[in-house]
């Protein structure tokens, strides 16, 4: 079995001489397809940027990032952005919808560009009724609550049906009962369609969904004992 | 497509607000565009109507029609053929009893010769004997009709109108045409004055001092006012494609600036930024087509309703290039947002 995600050495530096930080400090990290890994840390820890390095959207400093046996180091650009499209969902944080399109138009564009692999129109279904928003399917980013935009987006990103899941703060805007709801919806990702999921948040109430588990503090990453 | 479409669709004010702009803008320069080739016809139209190449003058009369003399002495010496003919020409002001004066030019042509052989009447016939002129429509809108008398500036000598002609027209003044000895009257030119120019259908014809040649492009550009005027709107309408190019550049760009989150976690998931690109293009194509075929719309509805008398000409082909030009324009302002699109940072998007 490939590893899906393997990050080796990573150390993000940000900016230079008297304005440099040091995010990321010796990261290793490991991720296999059908768990969900839990990766939780406060505020300005480095969370996203430990994302955005997983995802292909930033080169580290130093170390190196392999997806699903291809080093990032020696893609093209393109290549990224394939591997994005197909293998990758990002949930993100700000939840960016586009504002003109409709739920179902949302769906509609990945169509667009890829035009293979994605869910069928039953699994769709499936999905947004798990998510509590298959009867928003004619409505405009606009017309949602938070959460309902914060499910839509999820949604949206497992559509390709990509490998790996990469999410940042998928919670943030929901409930504790919706958690229960997002949490269970990413560990069946998981457990039943063979997903490697990577959850950065600071939300606790995660926990009990997670296979593995970091804490990140100051850029330093480790593992955490589950039952914490 | 599908990006730019569905944006329109559901931001229908904004971009019918734009599309309004655009409609303004192409209207007006269709509109001015039209009386631009309206006013060049209107000091050409005489000439072109004749069909020649050559226009000879007195060398001395600075390319002006009104100041060059040419005596017989000369006329025989040059030894016209079929292919030349005389013209005299003075301006003049016609009046008769209760119509308006109108500021014309009269033409003494000889009878004999291609002018008045080839002159189209729409009414009326030829001028057979002096005193009896043929004269341009303008007259007739006028109110002028047939048989009617008119007297030039102080003469009190009466002509008489025996027919119509149309797009008569020379530097803006409708022509009477005439006899060239009542020219010669009428400029009260010493009896060896033949006329004030030849104008011949041949392409290089060949002349000696004090007479010289001119091709009758290099006259027409001579006309008094003539380029002024076209540069004056050749001006105008290159100043209305600056600002519409402007227009266009500055809204796409900040519907689209507002657009860079979104298009950020797009790029993120793996969407090429050659469709974000193409959206771009697609609506400023789509804003433009619309203004312009609306614009275009709004001319015809004006061309019908225009009254003859505004000097107006409607030359499709003319049109149709200033449209393209309008396209390219939006294309053009399109790019400055398409370099912020091009230029998008995924990461933008995440942390926080
Ligand atoms: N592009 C950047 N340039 C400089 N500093 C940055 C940049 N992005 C993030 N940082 C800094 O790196 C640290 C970690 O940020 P981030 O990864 O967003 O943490 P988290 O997601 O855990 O809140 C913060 O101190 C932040 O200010
Ligand atoms: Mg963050």
């Amino acid at each position: 079995m490939t590893t899906a995600i393997e990050m080796s050495d990573i150390n993000q530096i940000y900016g230079k001489g008297i304005a440099e930080v040091h995010v990321l400090h010796d990261v290793n990290f490991k991720a296999e397809p059908g768990t969900l890994s839990l990766i939780i840390g406060p505020s300005g820890s480095g969370k996203s940027t430990f994302l955005t390095i997983a995802g292909g959207l930033r080169t580290p400093t130093s170390g190196s990032v392999k997806v699903n046996n291809q080093n990032y180091h020696d893609s093209s650009r393109k290549e990224l952005e394939k591997l994005r499209l197909n293998d990758i969902g990002f949930v993100l944080q700000n939840y960016h919808l586009l504002p003109f399109l409709t739920v179902r138009d949302q769906f509609k564009l990945v169509d667009k560009v890829k035009k293979n692999n994605n869910l069928s129109t039953e699994e769709l279904n499936t999905l947004l009724k798990q998510l509590g928003i298959d009867d928003l399917i004619n409505k405009y980013p606009t017309e949602l609550s938070g959460g309902q935009q914060q499910r839509v987006a999820i949604a949206r990103a497992l559509y390709p049906d990509p490998s790996i899941i990469l999410a940042d703060e998928p919670t943030a805007a929901l409930d504790s009962a919706r958690v229960e709801e997002v949490g269970k919806l990413f560990s069946d990702l998981a457990h039943e369609r063979n997903k490697a999921v990577v959850i950065v948040t600071h939300d606790l109430r995660l926990r009990a969904f997670a296979d593995q588990m970091f804490e990140i503090n100051d850029g330093i990453l480790t593992k955490a004992a589950i039952d914490l | 497509m599908f990006l730019a479409l569905k944006e329109i669709k559901r931001e229908k004010l904004r971009y019918s607000l734009i599309i309004g702009m655009i409609v303004l803008i192409s209207y007006l320069i269709f509109i001015l565009t039209s009386l631009a080739l309206g006013l060049a016809r209107q000091n050409t139209d005489a000439i072109n109507s004749w069909n020649v190449n050559t226009v000879v003058l007195n060398q001395d009369a600075n390319v002006n029609l009104s100041q060059s003399l040419i005596t017989d002495k000369q006329v025989k010496d040059q030894g016209l053929t079929g292919k030349d003919a005389l013209i005299g020409q003075i301006s003049v002001v016609a009046k008769e009893g209760q119509h308006d004066k109108i500021s014309s030019t009269f033409l003494g042509i000889d009878n004999n010769q291609f002018i008045a052989k080839n002159l189209k009447l729409t009414s009326g016939h030829k001028m057979k004997k002096s005193h009896e002129v043929v004269v341009d429509d303008k007259f007739e809108q006028s109110g002028y009709k047939l048989n009617d008398k008119i007297k030039l500036n102080n003469d009190d000598v009466a002509y008489k109108i025996v027919g119509f002609t149309h797009n008569a027209k020379l530097n803006i003044a409708p022509v009477i045409y005439g006899s060239l000895s009542d020219w010669r009257t009428l400029k009260h030119a010493l009896p060896q004055t033949e006329a004030s120019a030849i104008v011949s259908k041949t392409k290089k014809l060949d002349v000696s001092t004090p007479l010289k040649a001119y091709t009758t492009n290099a006259f027409i550009e001579k006309l008094p006012g003539y380029s002024a005027q076209n540069m004056t709107f050749s001006l105008m309408i290159g100043f209305l494609m600056v600002i519409s190019l402007i227009v266009i550049a500055i809204f796409l760009y900040i519907l689209t600036i507002q657009k860079l989150p979104n298009y950020a976690v797009l790029r993120a998931q793996g969407i090429p930024s050659r469709v974000l690109v193409w959206s771009t293009i697609a609506q400023s194509l789509i804003l433009v087509l619309g203004g312009v075929i609306i614009g275009a719309i709004l001319t015809t509805i004006t061309a019908f309703t225009m009254p003859a008398a505004v000097p107006m000409a409607f030359d499709i082909p003319a049109l149709a290039a200033v449209g393209a030009g309008l396209m390219v324009t939006a294309l053009l302002g399109g790019l400055l947002p398409i370099r912020s699109v091009i230029k998008v940072d995924p990461v933008s998007v995440i942390g926080g």
